[in-house]
């Protein structure tokens, strides 16, 4: 009874200073963005932005660059159930780019002839999409662009993560992991891709800053699909007797390459990657028998379309806010892992996400 | 009556098939001095192990070349079928015969309407493999809403991680299937009326070859070759992906039309085939070992194709005087 009187108490101590800590966090992170934090923070930077008040329920446009993929598909779903629990919106409108950056333009145009309040955008072309959401701001509609960046600035509020911060992160602590002259493997996205080629620049000023000589073998693009990450591993495995770690921004990339090793029967390595089920799975099962084996992971939370929603009706509704809202997700290492691993779910769940696993089921 | 022109071009297509294993020698030698972890062992058998997917893919599309049409939907069956198979699979080794069953059919009928759109409606092959395409693929997103799940039974990795005697198993259903086709091809009637169809519709019609049947029955071993490609692939990698069949699109005619094979059609073989994805396996391989840029990776490659190709036509003319 005592022991369990202490643990209450323990508890109630622990929670409240969490409260005390999420108080003081609200207060330094100033103008962020604080009503859709879910796991991680969010940071406000760049000038502050507001729009006269609309009054609402609003009809608020997204124009999604694609949908072909599982992230996509999260956060749409997600994005559909918050506004259809939100009261402030009264219709939402979907349009998908599919994957054309002149087809995009076009849906945009559409939207604004639709006049709808506000437009939300995941662009496929950062520079392509700049001009017409220009018009549309002109027009009086409130511009939201998340995830991937928008040239030129001229926009109402951006938010999503840093790419090159991630891949500082990421790179830093892979540095540590790895031993001196160490032979490393670097994977990009969809050759070419800004996201990426950010994330990487990161990741290579980490090695520098680290002091130890690490080589790149190769930094070659596996579109973040496992198969072709298996298929370059596999070569890379045969070419090189040593192979000390993997740098690479999608859990996809990270999950084939390991595949290759067990393939292989050689050791598994350090990596880096996203919250990508398949790799937090892969190094659940394997990592007792592979000492060496490490995971530094950083998500790409798929709940920031819901943030977007919310930005868009709370600078409809005249609150002002930085035009910058930087989501900062934490580390997954093989410390916290688990709390982001869904073993009962398919490889394919990015598990950074507001929906419930019985919502990620029906999904699945 | 003028002799067909499969018949003259018979000899032809033999110095052809020959010029393909002189390119890939001589690349394999210049990717080996340059980059000598090519000439390992190891390196040999994974070089076998990952062109057979490209490999058991272009075997069909070779019989759609020679009959002087093209394959754009192949790249969408790889898609639908690895999406497919996993869905139905589960992990579980009871559904192993029904999902390779039903994605026979589905590539089978994927195959026969190709094939239909192009003889009976009259609709060019490029257009009509190319909206199959889009249906395809378009149809894999519908299916798995973005979202693919499942996966391949334990018991059917073998297929594609599994080494018999050392050697990998898909590489040794590659050759198989790759062989015993071609010298099929090369054999039967059947092979015969292919090459008639490909090099004169018209005198095939006239010697009384149903050129209809034969027209459609390439389009559907291209559908079938991608289908089984798909499901060694999909063992591979034991999972589905929506972006999987992409990477087939093109190469996969690539790996015929460097094999020696005419997109004119009636000029060609699957032997030359298996040279051509070596060619191609081992360039990509290549470019990627000796760490470049993917820029330079990419021109290399187009360089070194269009090279060949040139090469091995000014021996072919040289030698037939």
């Amino acid at each position: 009874m005592e022991k369990k009187i202490k643990v209450m108490f323990r508890k109630s101590i622990m929670s409240s200073s969490l409260v005390i800590v999420s108080m003081f966090a609200l207060l330094a992170f100033g103008n962020a963005y604080a009503k859709g934090i879910r796991t991680a923070a969010i940071t406000g930077a760049g000038k502050e932005v507001s729009v006269p008040a609309k009054k609402g329920p609003f009809r608020i446009g997204f124009s999604n660059g694609f949908s072909g993929n599982s992230w996509r598909a999260m956060a749409l779903d997600a994005l559909r159930n918050a506004a259809k629990n939100n009261p402030d919106v009264s219709e939402l409108i979907v349009v998908d780019g599919q994957g054309d950056v002149t087809k995009q333009v076009g849906d945009i145009e559409n939207l604004m002839a639709q006049n709808v309040d506000a437009i939300m955008v995941i662009p496929n072309s950062g520079t392509a999409v700049a001009p017409v959401l220009r018009k549309a701001m002109r027009a009086g509609i409130v511009t939201v662009p998340f995830n991937l960046p928008v040239e030129g600035g001229q926009y109402h509020a951006f938010i999503g993560t840093d790419p090159s911060k991630k891949g500082y992160a990421t790179g830093k602590r892979l540095a540590v992991e790895l031993p001196d002259n160490a032979k490393i493997l670097a994977f990009d996205g969809i050759p070419g891709n800004s996201y990426t080629a950010a994330g990487w620049k990161g990741a290579q000023q980490a090695f520098k800053e680290s002091g130890k000589n690490i080589e790149i073998l190769a930094f070659e693009p596996c579109n973040w699909q496992e198969d072709k990450a298996k298929v370059i591993m596999a070569d890379m495995i045969a070419a090189h007797p040593k192979i000390d770690g993997v740098w690479s921004d999608g859990g996809q990339c990270a999950a084939g390459a390991m595949k290759a090793l067990i393939a292989a029967n050689r050791p598994l390595i350090p990596v880096t990657g996203d919250d990508y089920n398949g790799i937090l799975k892969l190094y659940d099962k394997y990592h007792a028998q592979h000492s060496n084996f490490s995971i530094s992971l950083i998500s790409e939370p798929t709940w920031q379309s819901v943030v977007a929603m919310e930005i868009a009706v709370s600078l409809l509704k005249g609150e002002s806010m930085k035009a910058q809202q930087i989501i900062q997700p934490k580390l997954i290492t093989s410390e916290n892992y688990k709390e982001l691993m869904r073993p009962e779910l398919p490889d394919g769940v990015f598990t950074d996400t507001n929906l419930s696993d019985e919502a990620l089921r029906k999904l699945f | 009556m003028k002799p067909t022109k499969s018949f003259s071009t018979l000899p032809e297509s033999f110095n052809r098939i020959g010029a393909v294993w002189f390119a890939v020698a001589g690349l394999y030698a210049l990717a080996s001095i340059h980059s000598p972890a090519m000439f390992q062992y190891g390196q040999v058998l994974n070089l076998l192990q990952v062109a057979a997917f490209l490999g058991i893919i272009a075997i069909g599309q070779t019989f759609v070349l020679l009959v002087g049409g093209i394959d754009l939907s192949q790249a969408g069956v790889v898609t639908l079928v690895n999406i497919l198979s996993t869905s139905i699979m589960v992990g579980k080794a009871e559904n192993i015969v029904e999902a390779v069953i039903l994605c026979l059919f589905v590539s089978l009928f994927v195959g026969f309407i190709n094939g239909l759109l192009i003889t009976i409606f009259r609709v060019t092959p490029l257009i009509t493999t190319l909206s199959m395409n889009s249906l395809v693929y378009g149809s894999a997103l519908v299916y798995t809403g973005g979202m693919p799940h499942g996966k391949i039974a334990p018991a059917f990795e073998f297929l594609g991680q599994g080494h018999f005697l050392g050697i990998p198993v898909t590489g040794i259903v590659w050759l198989t299937l790759a062989i015993s086709i071609g010298y099929a091809s090369l054999h039967t009637i059947y092979g015969r009326w292919i090459y008639a169809v490909g090099a004169n519709p018209q005198a095939a019609r006239l010697m009384g070859i149903p050129v209809n049947s034969v027209l459609i029955s390439a389009y559907m071993m291209s559908s079938l070759f991608a289908c089984l490609g798909a499901l060694v692939l999909t063992s591979y990698i034991g999972l589905p992906s929506l972006g999987i069949g992409d990477q087939f699109l093109l190469t996969s005619i690539a790996a015929v039309v460097v094999g020696g094979t005419a997109l004119t059609g009636g000029v060609g073989s699957v032997f030359g085939t298996i040279g051509g994805t070596l060619f191609i396996t081992i360039l990509s391989s290549y470019t990627r070992l000796i760490n470049q840029p993917i820029g330079i990776q990419f021109m290399l490659q187009g360089l070194i194709i269009a090279l060949s190709v040139l090469m091995y036509r000014l021996v072919q003319k040289n030698r037939l005087g």
